[in-house]
């Protein structure tokens, strides 16, 4: 259609079709009501995190390297020996691998990657489950030196527990609020954390 | 009193800005599904954030394939932070 100064102009009914798909489709209109262009980001966002599942068995998983790294870290400091760092060391790497391993998995189900998860998973970065780890690593460096492993086997089982749990607690706020809770140690200064420990552990023993 | 932001005031780049805030860093594909939008159009806006140095993207693998990697900058976080308060300000004085 050509109008009387020679300028070509769609049909109406082709505009009442584009308009009406403009006015329907957010990712086409221009900016309007503040409230529901709040509400439309916030539901995409809360879209998004809804649909983030963890790894199975992770709180299991985490739970029982929590156990055998405090396990090992207590069995080396009571041993103080050569020995005993070396197996200190390897429970540092069995927690380690064990995060890494639960991170990648996160990663490769969701293609998303979240600091504040890094940080609960290697940190342990919760408030909860920081108290229950030091009471629970406390504890069983005690059994360790009075020979008592028993209690050093509950200790540990306790803080893998404690730990698992404020990662839970973690993951149930982020749900409720991702954007206030995503934020983390990054990836890179979670690498560099984990070599200076390395590096710590292996000055010892050869101190040792 | 801080303005708002004429490069978020578009719904659909506040839609990306406000849905990568819940993560640090979100591969393509995801991003598209969690928005319902078409690889171009989602293509374009990104390009738009990272020229304002909004968003960063970085190539990767996941599951073999390569992949696009988008995350929010610092510059970013911020600009939505001024942005949201500016338009709940005037939802409070509406109201």
């Amino acid at each position: 259609m050509v109008t009387a100064d020679g300028v070509p102009h769609l049909p109406n009914w082709k505009v009442a079709g584009i308009l009406s798909v403009m006015e329907s489709d957010p990712w086409l209109q221009d900016p309007g009501d503040p409230r529901s262009e709040l509400a439309v980001a916030d539901e995409a966002r809360q879209r998004l995190a809804d649909g983030l599942r963890l790894p199975t068995g992770m709180h299991s998983v985490l739970a029982a390297a929590v156990a055998i790294q405090v396990t090992a870290a207590a069995y080396g400091i009571a041993a103080q020996t050569t020995a005993g760092l070396a197996v200190a060391l390897a429970g540092v790497a069995v927690l380690m691998a064990v995060a890494a391993l639960l991170l990648y998995r996160f990663r490769w189900i969701n293609g998303v990657r979240v600091d504040g998860l890094s940080s609960q998973i290697v940190l342990g970065t919760g408030g909860t489950s920081t108290l229950i780890y030091l009471g629970g690593f406390g504890a069983a460096t005690w059994a360790a030196f009075e020979s008592r492993w028993w209690l050093v086997a509950a200790a540990a089982v306790a803080a893998g527990i404690g730990y698992a749990f404020g990662t839970l607690r973690w993951w149930h706020a982020y749900r409720h609020d991702p954007a206030s809770h995503a934020g983390g140690v990054s990836p890179r200064v979670l690498a560099t954390l984990a070599l200076l420990a390395c590096l710590g552990f292996v000055a010892l023993l050869i101190a040792g | 009193m801080a303005k708002l932001d004429p490069l978020i005031h578009v719904p659909a780049r506040l839609q990306v800005l406000t849905t990568l805030s819940a993560v640090s860093e979100a591969e393509f594909a995801t991003l598209r599904d969690a928005l319902e939008v078409s690889d171009s159009v989602l293509s374009k806006h990104i390009s738009t954030l990272a020229d304002a140095g909004y968003v960063r993207s970085r190539k990767g693998v996941r599951a073999g394939r390569r992949t696009t990697w988008i995350g929010l900058t610092s510059t970013g976080r911020k600009a939505l932070r001024e942005h949201v308060a500016v338009l709940r300000r005037l939802i409070d004085m509406v109201d």
